[in-house]
């Protein structure tokens, strides 16, 4: 208080707000460069948020962004008729065993694959098959799934035309249009995509583990498979939980093998559709194609509470349980 | 005793070596397949059988491909972002993470609490959506460009990588007389070519790729990308209703699958031209980001 009611006399830096003010000016141009990424941010992250309002209004397209805020509040009336929607329940289910299924077969993969690609001594094809494991990674969903088209499908598929020349199979199997095959087609083709990606990253934790542990366990007599279990599995340790968090997190939207809204896309059609359709493909089609905002906000705000909370809780989790976490 | 470890590891190899092998050839094949698949005739590919090298060879795919004002447009959509989307978004990338990663930054608290509340928080499709529409961005070529210029995750990789900048680089500069659009534009970004090839990498990448925005926010048939184009053929071939229909110059044998897997391979040769001069980098990158979460 005394500091603000002294006469302030430009430089000779009289008072707490003026040296503030001082080094403030000394940075105006770093300000500035940081400013424009405030007001990006503010456009482009936090008035979307603003926007959740309308999941509790009757929003209509006409009234524009001023809408959100003049139209009627209804409420929970929205996450109520999403709740006793006919198809909740297979909504749920398939936007649940999908994520799950890709945690069980996604999160160990790459920690196999850097394990094996770790007890390999020629560098050249070690880094080899880690070069072609991970371009996958860089390919969008849109050619995956062609790929998948091209080799499965019943007509032109490269799968069936094989399953059948060798007599397995007498008529094409309907990988691409039939609910039962769905799951096993998402969950396989995310982890050939993301696999060798997530590799990257356990290899570098195994990097980190010191020779001279491997040395000493190879004097007390330790086998291949003992080193990997009782060095290299700990060692990689802290990576392991840090990734699961991320998983766990993010497993609505896919976990670590990304995108199960383009999956379930792209991938689905009206015959797969009771195991293809999950809740964002559902609310990207009452939103954006048919025009109900109100409707589709309130249930991608639903998608994204149940997400923080995930990530919260498994990051408060793996604190407790192994001390390692990401925040 | 020493030879039986020995046949032990010999065992032990020959495993990994094969799984290995299997793994990478998963990986390789349907890369290869696609693209003998697209120099095969398009009505022969649909008898099967053409597994290892193309059986009834032809250019006419790609000649039909090209004559195709729909998808030469498309490409030279798919180009243009990612070359202007890439510039812009490492410019304006890189100049926040530069001023972020002063340390002795005022309210830097504030800013990076605005950051990481953004990367954890957001708004939903829909109001995304609405927020556009009020910028008047939605169906204009803008709509890739902007609204992606600045992602929280390549700032923080970029500020992490700017700290590790030597203090003494900038303060020589600034003793010089240097400002700090100077130190920023002839010193800094000089010296960050990993990070800056990382993030081209990525932003390249995803710009190429994208196809949601043209299908959430474009109408206009001209502003379609390639994704988007190949989204749409792929999509129909693969519902169930005309999966063997057959694309607009049918004359030569040419059926919406061949021009699917051309399609593919159109959009899958640029990514490989540019990973093997990348890929030193980004590995270093993506370290970098996992290290700081």
């Amino acid at each position: 208080m005394e500091l603000e009611t002294q006469p302030k006399s430009p430089g000779t830096g009289g008072g707490r707000r003026s040296f503030l003010w001082k080094r403030f000016k000394k940075q105006k141009v770093l300000h500035l460069f940081v400013g424009l990424g405030m007001i990006y941010l503010l456009i482009f992250a936090y008035t979307p948020m603003f926007g959740i309002l309308m999941a509790f209004k009757d929003y209509s397209i006409s009234g524009g962004i001023k809408g959100i805020f003049t139209s009627d509040w209804v409420g929970l009336r929205y996450f109520d008729e999403f709740v006793h929607d006919y198809q909740f329940g297979k909504l749920v289910r398939n936007t649940l065993v999908l994520s799950l299924l890709k945690v069980i077969f996604a999160f160990p993969a790459p920690i196999l694959l850097a394990i094996m690609l770790n007890e390999v001594k020629h560098m050249a094809f070690k880094r080899f098959v880690q070069t072609i494991s991970y371009l996958p990674h860089f390919i969008s969903w849109v050619v995956v799934v062609g790929v998948s088209y091209a080799f499965l499908s019943a007509d032109v598929g490269v799968v069936n035309k094989a399953l059948m020349a060798m007599g397995f199979t007498d008529e094409p199997l309907a990988f691409l249009t039939s609910p039962n095959y769905f799951w096993g087609l998402a969950v396989g083709s995310a982890v050939w995509k993301e696999m060798g990606w997530w590799t990257i990253i356990f290899l570098a934790a195994i990097s980190g583990i010191s020779p001279s542990q491997y040395e000493a366990a190879e004097i007390d007599g330790a086998g291949r498979l003992a080193r990997i279990r009782y060095i290299t599995l700990p060692g990689m340790k802290g990576t392991i939980v840090v990734v699961l968090v991320l998983t766990i997190g993010s497993i609505l939207g896919g976990g670590l093998v990304g995108s199960n809204f383009e999956q379930a896309y792209l991938l689905g059609n009206s015959i797969n559709n009771p195991t293809s359709e999950i809740v964002q493909t559902y609310a990207f089609r009452v939103g954006l194609s048919d025009g109900r905002f109100s409707y589709a906000a309130a249930i991608d705000l639903i998608q994204s509470v149940i997400s923080v909370a995930l990530i919260f809780s498994s990051n408060y989790i793996a604190k407790r349980v192994s001390g390692s976490s990401l925040f | 005793m020493l030879k039986s470890q020995r046949q032990k590891d010999f065992v032990f190899d020959s495993v990994i070596y094969v799984v290995l092998f299997i793994i990478m050839l998963t990986m390789l094949y349907p890369f290869y397949y696609v693209l003998i698949a697209s120099f095969n005739k398009g009505s022969d590919s649909l008898l099967g059988g053409v597994y290892l090298w193309p059986r009834n060879f032809t250019l006419e795919n790609y000649r039909v491909f090209m004559d195709d004002p729909k998808w030469v447009k498309a490409f030279l959509i798919s180009v243009l972002r990612t070359v202007s989307g890439t510039l812009l978004g490492l410019l304006l990338t890189s100049i926040v993470a530069y001023g972020l990663s002063h340390r002795d930054l005022l309210f830097s608290k504030v800013y990076f609490t605005v950051i990481v509340f953004a990367m954890y928080f957001s708004g939903g499709l829909i109001p995304y959506y609405v927020v556009l529409r009020s910028l008047g961005l939605l169906n204009s070529f803008a709509v890739y460009i902007i609204p992606s210029m600045l992602s929280t995750f390549f700032l923080l990789i970029a500020i992490s990588f700017f700290r590790e900048i030597p203090a003494e680089l900038k303060e020589s500069a600034h003793i010089d007389g240097a400002g700090e659009l100077t130190i920023f534009f002839r010193i800094i970004l000089p010296v960050s070519t990993p990070v800056l090839a990382t993030m081209a990498l990525f932003m390249g990448v995803g710009q190429w790729n994208s196809w949601l925005d043209s299908a959430y926010f474009v109408q206009s048939e001209e502003l379609r990308t390639l994704a988007f184009r190949m989204m749409e053929v792929i999509n129909k071939s693969n519902s169930p209703m005309d999966s063997l229909a057959v694309a607009n110059s049918a004359s030569a044998g040419v059926t919406s699958f061949s021009l699917q897997v051309t399609s593919m391979v159109v959009s899958i040769v640029p990514i490989i031209c540019v990973y093997p001069f990348l890929q030193k980098y980004f590995v270093h990158g993506i370290m970098l980001g996992s290290v700081k979460g």
